[in-house]
């Protein structure tokens, strides 16, 4: 679902814990947003997205579709607001923030990544929602 | 959805996907990527011409085949990755363990 009010665009959806679920929702982004991005903002924020979603489905749902994935995207002025929340039980973000993983290690990249290309990253305590904060 | 085309030529080999090498669809990737290293291939190019974006799964595919071959005495190299693609490998410091080239 997509809403406008006073410059102020957002995405709200609920999917089930699916890859192919986040994957629908994430070209439906790519679709209606993405041109309106500038490079190499399109490529960042979709990027941030995915690993949000892909993060909820398989930490949080484990893949199951009867757990949902809440994701709500905002975008106003030149900051876009991405916070993904999922039903499972949260993983240590203090840890995983504080962590180094190697350059060479196959799993683990997620987390850089929102260091890498967010302006902020929030976690609520329990760790099973994640708001990443891109400005442009 | 991303198909994959394999090139092969004695121990080289050439994989060339197509579309987004993502979580959802990365699977098919990897699975060409084991097959060519257990069948002997040592020399490996991904091509990333058409492809358009990269998560962190297909990432760890890449480093993944990239370990595999070094086992064996193996090469992996990325060419023609895209400017944003590129930066990714970058940030990630992965251009610091085998060669990856932009378009």
């Amino acid at each position: 679902m997509t809403q406008r009010s006073s410059g102020v665009r957002e995405m709200r959806e609920t999917l089930p814990g699916t890859l192919a679920a986040a994957e629908e929702f994430i070209l439906e982004f790519r679709r209606r947003w993405g041109s309106s991005l500038e490079a190499p903002h399109e490529f960042e924020t979709e990027l941030l997205l995915r690993e949000a979603l892909a993060n909820a489905v398989k930490h949080g749902s484990q893949h199951l579709p009867a757990r949902k994935v809440q994701c709500v995207l905002r975008l106003r002025d030149r900051r876009l607001i991405i916070a993904v929340r999922d039903e499972g039980t949260g993983f240590n973000w203090r840890a995983a923030v504080r962590r180094e993983i190697g350059s060479l290690s196959p799993t683990g990249r997620g987390t850089r990544i929102y260091r890498e290309y967010a302006t902020r990253v929030r976690f609520n305590d329990r760790g099973n929602a994640v708001t990443l904060v891109k400005e442009f | 959805m991303s198909t994959v085309t394999i090139t092969r030529e004695a121990n080289k080999a050439l994989v060339q996907p197509e579309g987004d090498v993502v979580a959802a669809s990365v699977s098919e990737l990897r699975s060409a990527m084991r097959e060519v290293i257990s069948c002997g291939v040592r020399e490996l190019t991904m091509d990333l011409a058409c492809v358009q974006m990269i998560d962190s799964c297909g990432l760890g595919v890449v480093v993944a085949a990239h370990n595999s071959l070094v086992k064996v005495g193996g090469r992996l190299s990325v060419v023609h990755a895209s400017k944003d693609i590129l930066a990714l490998f970058k940030a990630m410091r992965m251009h610091q363990h085998f060669s990856v080239t932009g378009d």
